[in-house]
C-alpha cells in the first residue's frame, strides 16, 4: 500500500500546473499505484481568507465517494487572520479535515509568532498534526512576484533551523516536515530535542539523497512517502524508497515508508 | 523498479570528483537506477579552471576516472579559451585519450569571440560542446536586481542562440534545465535552434519539465541528465507523459546518436 503524505490540488499563480484537481490526481495515483493521498488546497497559500480554499477543497472532495475514500484533506490555516479558531473547528468538525498546513513565509509571520504557538497548541490538544515545509518552489527560478527568500542571497531559503523554534516551543505537538530541500543540521542540544519530537518527514525533498544513512540517524519511523505533487514530479519520492538496498531497508522498513508510518502517525 | 531498469540510460551530465571514494559513490547511485554510462567532466564550481595547469589537472582526473571505470564513464575535457595554444593542445591530447566532448563553465560567455577557435575544433571532431547555462532571476538571467553571486560571464539562453546561429554545424548542450533556471524560458528560447540540445539534469524536478522540453524542442533534442541528482533525474523522465519510444530516446538514444557522430557511440 502507498500513502502520499504531501500532495495538493489548486493553482500556483506563477506557473501552470498539471494534475491539480482531485480527478487528475486520482488518475496519477491509479497510474503509479498510490492508494491514499493527504491533500490540501494550494489556493489557501494565496487567499487572504484561507477558509475559502478549505471550503473549495471540501466541496471538491464531497462531490464523489471515490474522492472521499482516497483523499485525506488538510486545512490551510493562517493564525494571524481573523476567525482562524472558528475556521479550524469548522474544518475538523464539518469538513472532516485531519491536519493543518501552515505557511509562515507566505502568510508573513515569524516561526515564533504567538499566534502560531497558540495554533500549534490548539492542534496538539485536538490531536491534529501540523505540517510545515522548507519551501514550495525552487527559489532560483521563482517568479518575481513570489516571496523573496532566495537561495545564495542574504535572505536564503529555509533550513530545519528555521522550523525548529516552533518544535522547541511546543515539543509535544505532532509535526510533519515536508519537501526537505536544504540542511537538516541542528546544534547538538536542538538535535537531541528534534530526535525526541513526534515528527514525520516526507520523501519528496532533494536533501534526502542518502536515505540509507538518514534511516539510521533519524530513525525509520520518521519518514513516509510523499510527492509534493503537482509541483514536483510524481515518482522521485517513490524512487528514494524503492531504490534502497536490502542492507539499508528491509521489506518491513520499506512498508513503513510506503504506508505504515503514515497510517500510524495519522491514525488512519 | 522494473520500469526504472527497463530503459538503457546515459547520464549526459555527470559530475566528476576528487577521489576514488566519491567515484565509487556515483557509480553506486548509477547502479541503483540502471544508469549505464555517465558523461563526466570536472568544472563544477564557479571559480575552477583558471589556468592551463589547473584545467590540465582536471582533465587528468577525468582520464584517470574513465580508465578506472571504462564501461561506466566517458569523459568531457575542459579548458580555458583565453589560453588558446594550451587549449588546442589539450583538445588534441584529451580526444586522443578517448574523451567525447567538452564542458565549459563560466570563464567566458559561449558567444564570446575568444571561444570561436575552440568551437571550430569541436565542429571538426563532431563532438558536442556542453556549457553551463542559467536563466533565472539574478545575474545569470533576467531581473538583475537579485544578485545571486554569479559571474556576469555565465552564459544565458540568448548567448546560446547567438552562437548556435553563428555555427549551425556545431552542437551545443545547454546544461541542466533542472539546475535552478527557468526551464520554460530556456526551452522556449531554443525552439528554432536545431543545434541546441538540453539535458534534464539538476536538483529541480518540477512536474511537466520534461514534457515541456519535448513539446518545445522535439523528442530528439532532450537528453537525460542528473548532475548528481540521480533520483530526480530518473523520476522526472519516468513520471512524464512521454511515450515509450520518447522515453527511450531521452534516456539513451538521443545522446548515443551524438556520440555516434564522432565514432564513440555505445552498441
Amino acid at each position: 500500500m502507498l500513502i502520499d503524505i504531501n500532495a495538493y490540488v489548486g493553482h500556483w499563480p506563477f506557473m501552470q500546473l498539471k494534475y491539480n484537481t482531485c480527478e487528475a490526481l486520482g488518475q496519477r495515483m491509479d497510474r503509479f499505484g498510490v492508494d491514499v493521498s493527504l491533500i490540501s488546497n494550494l489556493n489557501g497559500i494565496f487567499y487572504k481568507n484561507t477558509q475559502s480554499a478549505n471550503k473549495e477543497l471540501y466541496e471538491e472532495i464531497k462531490a464523489s465517494k471515490r474522492y472521499r475514500d482516497r483523499f485525506v484533506p488538510f486545512a490551510v490555516i493562517n493564525p494571524i487572520y481573523a476567525g482562524w479558531q472558528y475556521d479550524l473547528e469548522e474544518c475538523v468538525r464539518k469538513f472532516g479535515m485531519k491536519g493543518i498546513r501552515v505557511y509562515p513565509k507566505y502568510h508573513d509571520y515569524e516561526i515564533n509568532d504567538p499566534s502560531l504557538i497558540e495554533l500549534v497548541k490548539k492542534a496538539r490538544d485536538m490531536n491534529l498534526p501540523v505540517a510545515f515545509n522548507y519551501k514550495m518552489v525552487d527559489s532560483r527560478q521563482r517568479s518575481w512576484m513570489d516571496i523573496d527568500y532566495v537561495a545564495y542571497t542574504p535572505r536564503p531559503e529555509w533550513t530545519l533551523k528555521n522550523i525548529f523554534p516552533i518544535i522547541k516551543e511546543v515539543p509535544d505537538a505532532r509535526y510533519m516536515i515536508l519537501n526537505v530541500t536544504n540542511s537538516m543540521q541542528l546544534n547538538e542540544a536542538d538535535a537531541a530535542l528534534f530526535n525526541k519530537a513526534n515528527v514525520l518527514m516526507d520523501t519528496s525533498g532533494r536533501t534526502l539523497t542518502d536515505m540509507g544513512s538518514l534511516l539510521k540517524t533519524q530513525g525509520k519511523e520518521r519518514f513516509a512517502f510523499g510527492t509534493h505533487s503537482p509541483i514536483l514530479d510524481y515518482l522521485t519520492g517513490m524512487l528514494r524508497i524503492e531504490a534502497l538496498r536490502e542492507n539499508e531497508a528491509d521489506a518491513a522498513t520499506k512498508e513503513l515508508l510506503r504506508s505504515g508510518n503514515a497510517k500510524k502517525f495519522l491514525g488512519l | 523498479m522494473k520500469d526504472v531498469m527497463k530503459y538503457r540510460k546515459i547520464d549526459a551530465y555527470g559530475n566528476a570528483y576528487a577521489d576514488d571514494k566519491l567515484a565509487a559513490g556515483q557509480i553506486a547511485y548509477a547502479d541503483r537506477l540502471g544508469i549505464e554510462r555517465l558523461i563526466l567532466s570536472v568544472p563544477v564550481a564557479k571559480q575552477m579552471g583558471k589556468t592551463p595547469v589547473e584545467f590540465k589537472a582536471y582533465n587528468d582526473l577525468v582520464i584517470l576516472a574513465v580508465k578506472r571505470y571504462p564501461h561506466r564513464l566517458a569523459g568531457q575535457l575542459t579548458l580555458h579559451p583565453a589560453y588558446l595554444k594550451e587549449s588546442l593542445e589539450e583538445i588534441k591530447r584529451c580526444t586522443g585519450e578517448g574523451m567525447t566532448g567538452m564542458k565549459l563553465y563560466n570563464q567566458f560567455k559561449i558567444n564570446d569571440p575568444v571561444v570561436y577557435p575552440v568551437i571550430e575544433q569541436f565542429i571538426h571532431y563532431k563532438m558536442i560542446i556542453h556549457v553551463h547555462g542559467e536563466s533565472q532571476l539574478g545575474v545569470g538571467g533576467y531581473r538583475m536586481k537579485y544578485d545571486v553571486d554569479n559571474t556576469p560571464a555565465i552564459s544565458v539562453p540568448e548567448d546560446f542562440m547567438d552562437i548556435a546561429k553563428r555555427y549551425p554545424e556545431a552542437m551545443f548542450q545547454y546544461a541542466h534545465i533542472g539546475g535552478g533556471g527557468d526551464w520554460e524560458y530556456a526551452c522556449k528560447s531554443f525552439r528554432g535552434y536545431p543545434n541546441i540540445y538540453v539535458d534534464t539534469g539538476g536538483s529541480n524536478n518540477d512536474e511537466n519539465m520534461v514534457d515541456f522540453a519535448v513539446e518545445n524542442l522535439g523528442e530528439d533534442r532532450v537528453f537525460f541528465g542528473c548532475d548528481s541528482s540521480f533520483y530526480q533525474g530518473v523520476g522526472k523522465v519516468l513520471a512524464s507523459g512521454l511515450t515509450e519510444i520518447q522515453k527511450r530516446k531521452i534516456f539513451f538514444d538521443n545522446y548515443n546518436n551524438i556520440l555516434k557522430r564522432s565514432g564513440c557511440g555505445l552498441g
